[in-house]
């Protein structure tokens, strides 16, 4: 009875670990720089794994957010971070700087 | 970090985690999500309370007030204090718990989010036990579903007292919601909460508890302020072990750093 708890805790673990699977995802590319996103605008491909990595060239933290991709990130000053998204439907999909929410920008979905 | 890498990490952590604090709290109906948000500082009341008009089951109430921060990217502790009021009685403080998120895997990554959870409760009575409780939270992302984005997550949570006044049940929480993400503000579910009171006997011992019913969840973004997110949701009572009706209810406020 004593070996239950350090037998499910293993058990739990393994769940959480085993299930997920690797999806593959394609690479693009994000920059942040005098709180502007460039490109502005970026164009993926529909019912795709899209892998975004967001580099952030200005020297104060930032955090990459999206309500419509529910995405949530924050990046250091200097620093770059990968985003997964999709697949997703035909769309505009807007993604901010949530401390500077002036900066803004679109994923396009075609 | 690879996923097998974090795996191995968070288990020593929550073992270290879980060994280093303690005691007895209660988060019946608290959906627990594996995606941790990284330098946000969260301060969350989570509240129920019950509602049926047999004898010595109306009016069972549960708060707690928790303090987390996101420390990593993968690791948010989280300190809660709960307060319980049995029927007809004055709310007591009922002990402190230490909590731990464990993100495993880049959101969006693998087919399934996969976390961890982890907590160790320490009891604020000499008669109540310590207790340990862990297990997998999962969430999965469907979008599309009749033109509708879902977003669908599942907590599954074996729990085991520990030092003094400990039994040796092996008591399991299951914990499941799915919602429309409908808007930022208004996302409408279903959630179902069950718990048996022991894997031992097979989860056919007396007085296993289920129950369903509607949720809405919503934030709103504060930008530079932070940001406010609820749930609300009300439960019905699936079998004659649990209460006919019981309101629940999240309030939260965040702020990164």
């Amino acid at each position: 009875m004593n070996r239950h708890p350090l037998a499910l805790f293993l058990l739990a673990l393994c769940l959480a670990g085993t299930v997920a699977r690797p999806a593959a995802a394609q690479d693009y590319v994000l920059s942040l720089k005098d709180n502007k996103f460039q490109p502005a605008e970026i164009e993926i491909p529909a019912d795709r794994k899209v892998a975004l990595t967001v580099k952030n060239l200005d020297p104060t933290v930032a955090e990459f957010e999206s309500t419509d991709l529910n995405r949530e990130k924050v990046v250091t000053a200097g620093g770059q971070i990968t985003i997964y998204v999709g697949p997703l439907q035909a769309g505009r999909y807007e993604f901010f700087n949530d401390f500077h929410p002036e900066a803004r920008g679109h994923i396009v979905v075609k | 970090m690879r996923g097998i890498d974090r795996i191995i990490v968070a288990a020593a952590l929550g073992c270290v985690a879980s060994a280093g604090l303690g005691r007895a709290a209660r988060a019946d109906f608290e959906m627990r999500y594996p995606i941790i948000d990284y330098r946000e500082l969260e301060f969350e009341h989570n509240g129920s309370t019950s509602f049926d008009n047999r004898g010595g089951r109306n009016n069972n109430q549960s708060y707690t007030y928790e303090l987390g921060y996101g420390l990593f990217p993968w690791w948010e502790p989280e300190i809660e204090l709960p307060y319980n009021a049995a029927p007809g009685q004055n709310s007591q403080f009922s002990g402190a718990t230490f909590e731990n998120t464990f993100q495993l895997a880049e959101q969006g990554k693998y087919w399934l989010d996969p976390g961890f959870f982890a907590q160790y409760s320490h009891a604020a009575s000499r008669a109540g036990a310590d207790q340990l409780s862990f297990g997998p939270t999962l969430q999965k992302e469907v979008n599309g579903v009749l033109g509708i984005d879902t977003l669908h997550t599942l907590n599954l949570f074996v729990s085991k007292q520990i030092g003094r006044n400990r039994n040796d049940a092996t008591p399991v929480a299951l914990a499941w919601q799915s919602r429309l993400r409908l808007n930022p503000l208004f996302e409408p579910g279903l959630e179902y909460y069950g718990n048996f009171n022991n894997i031992a006997d097979r989860l056919a011992v007396t007085g296993p508890t289920h129950r369903a019913g509607p949720v809405i969840v919503g934030a709103f973004n504060l930008y530079g302020y932070g940001k406010i997110k609820y749930e609300a949701g009300y439960l019905f009572g699936l079998n004659n072990a649990t209460e006919r009706g019981t309101a629940r209810w999240r309030l939260e406020y965040e702020k990164s750093f």
